[in-house]
């Protein structure tokens, strides 16, 4: 059973293992949808979605570089 | 008919990623099979890979039935986020915020925790050196798994993306099989930095293009998006290494 746990904590933390980035970034993808679909600016949500990845990255990498202190 | 614009990214991008992983793997196999011999950590290998194969059989055809659209946004959301994380990792080991991922010192840990574990386990030391080579190869397998669908699923590269990943492999078996030591001077935090690039990229153009947004330039813009992602990941290492000069002095 320690491998199936393993497996499934190793998934978990391939895509979660920085809880911060996880959720600014599922909220920049909820307002470049809203944008992209609601509003119609297919352009201005590619914008926001790369813009918004490189500040969510620069964000977890900064608060990682605060705690190492 | 394929362009290379579209198939090198898909194919370069699973090389790269499957050769960290590849690597990693092999560090644990190569400790098992040292210190217990070259069957379990075969045998550990070899239903690790059945196991693989078995996942790949279940998934491949229920991909195929989901049309291309669909997958685009999941994919890319899941890309951004294993993207993004790697190069989290790669900007901190750069700047020197955080310690070098070092195969020589994962071998000798891996082998020392493997020797105590196998001589409380008597008997059964050869079962336990079998399910750790079968845990690495299937967690770093996994991963291989992932990323091969992943860069391969949005255009239909997933045979693509495959062969890259298979290239990794027997170039990374190769050396091993050839020097019969842990990969050290395969540049490994380089690859992750590069990686955690192309898949961040990659991220980005499937998860826009879920949405219904087209990119100018269609294809080539992934090299743009790469293009980005480096320079800002390079910028971020060059603000922060004074940050760890200080952290250290």
């Amino acid at each position: 059973m320690s491998v199936v746990r393993e497996v499934f904590e190793e998934l978990w933390s391939m895509f979660v293992g920085d809880r911060r980035l996880t959720l600014l970034l599922l909220a920049v993808i909820g307002l470049a949808a809203v944008v992209a679909i609601v509003i119609g600016q297919k352009v201005l949500a590619d914008g926001i979605i790369l813009a918004g990845a490189v500040a969510v990255l620069a964000d977890s990498v900064l608060a990682a570089a605060r705690k190492s202190r | 008919m394929l362009s290379l614009a579209t198939a090198a990214p898909a194919v370069g991008a699973a090389f790269v990623a499957s050769t960290v992983e590849v690597v990693e793997a092999f560090t644990i196999v190569l400790a098992v099979s040292t210190l217990r011999g070259v069957r379990p950590a075969l045998a550990g290998t070899a239903a690790a890979l059945v196991v693989l194969g078995l996942i790949v059989a279940v998934l491949a055809p229920v991909l195929s039935l989901v049309p291309l659209a669909a997958l685009q946004l999941p994919i890319g959301v899941l890309l951004l986020l294993f993207g993004l994380g790697w190069l989290r990792k790669a900007v901190l080991r750069a700047s020197g915020l955080m310690a070098l991922h070092d195969e020589d010192k994962i071998f000798a840990r891996e082998q020392a925790e493997l020797r105590a574990e196998t001589a409380k386990a008597g008997r059964g030391a050869d079962w336990l050196a079998g399910m750790t080579a079968f845990q690495a190869v299937l967690l770093e397998g996994l991963e291989v798994v992932f990323i091969v669908i992943a860069v391969g699923a949005g255009r239909g590269l997933v045979a693509w993306a495959a062969i890259g990943a298979l290239g990794a492999c027997a170039a990374v078996l190769g050396a091993g099989a050839l020097i019969h030591k842990p990969l050290s001077r395969v540049p490994e935090n380089t690859l992750k930095f590069a990686v955690g690039v192309m898949l961040s990229a990659f991220g980005v153009f499937w998860t826009a293009e879920g949405l219904g947004a087209a990119w100018p330039g269609g294809d080539l813009t992934l090299f743009a998006l790469v293009g980005v992602f480096l320079v800002a990941a390079l910028v971020m290492v060059a603000l922060l290494r004074p940050r760890a000069v200080e952290a250290a002095s």
